[in-house]
């Protein structure tokens, strides 16, 4: 009589436990080092030489101040509101062509200075230079 | 009975109902290759200004300073005095093959005064330095 040797097949396939194991593990691994923030970044070309910010004076420039965070900034001796969009869109129509340059005091946030570039932004400034609030303050 | 016993055999088998919850893993699993990018996180947390500017960097940068809440400068993941970041910069500017595009990212908090950050430009400046970029992240649902 012939041995039937092929015996009752269990189904073979690989146990799915592991499996899972392991791609839990690398979904763990993926999920925690990936970045979804990209981040953005802005400009603030450094002037080497003392004397180009002199001669650039000479096209009429617009300076706001930031004294404190408290959501002004000082044009000509006046304060203004971030919030304030008139303004800043006659003050951006009357000076189309220069920089507004945005200088900065002791205690003004990084947030603050980038606040108020973003409001000249929306309100249609086009040369906006933040540079000038990171200068070294002169010695006389 | 042959198919009844087809039958008390698939029954029997545990995994089968693991299978949608493996698909969903796997489903999750290429989501993250797919779309995380793989970075080294900084070496502290650091929150940057919000702003509505959406440049993003075209290559990475040389140098990265990240400069925390609590005045702690890290230049390229080390802890530096700040007297020390200009010999570093030059050092790292004289190493670099492509000197055009050399550039400095500067990550710094939204709550830190400016004055804080004033000391940090000059170290790059004295450098002779010029490409410098201040990091932020995009503002999302004011107004």
């Amino acid at each position: 009589m012939p041995l039937n040797l092929s015996q009752p097949k269990r189904k073979n396939a690989i146990s799915l436990t592991p499996l899972i194991d392991v791609v839990f593990i690398l979904l763990l691994f993926f999920m925690l080092t990936s970045s979804f923030v990209p981040w953005r970044i802005v400009d603030t070309p450094l002037s080497v030489s003392s004397d180009s910010p002199k001669i650039a004076e000479e096209i009429e420039n617009i300076t706001l101040t930031l004294k404190v965070n408290d959501g002004q900034v000082w044009v000509k001796d006046e304060a203004i509101r971030f919030t304030d969009h008139a303004y800043f869109k006659t003050l951006i129509a009357n000076h189309n062509d220069g920089t507004f340059i945005i200088k900065a005091e002791d205690g003004v946030t990084l947030q603050t200075l980038m606040h108020l570039a973003d409001r000249l932004k929306i309100n249609g400034a086009t040369r906006v230079s933040i540079a000038n609030a990171f200068a070294m303050p002169e010695t006389p | 009975m042959k198919i009844g016993e087809k039958f008390a055999r698939r029954i029997a088998s545990d995994d089968d109902n693991m299978v949608p919850l493996i698909n969903v893993v796997f489903l999750m699993l290429v989501f993250f290759m797919v779309a995380g990018q793989i970075k080294k996180a900084d070496p502290i947390a650091v929150s940057p200004p919000h702003s509505i500017n959406d440049t993003r960097a075209a290559n990475d940068p040389n140098v990265v300073i990240v400069v925390g809440v609590d005045d702690r400068l890290y230049v390229d993941d080390q802890l530096q005095m700040i007297e020390n970041v200009q010999a570093y910069l030059e050092e790292q500017f004289s190493l670099s093959l492509d000197k055009e595009g050399f550039w400095v990212q500067i990550k710094a908090d939204g709550a830190i005064p400016l004055d804080k950050l004033r000391p940090v430009f000059n170290q790059v400046r004295l450098a002779g330095l010029t490409k410098v970029s201040l990091a932020t992240q995009l503002e999302r649902g004011e107004e």
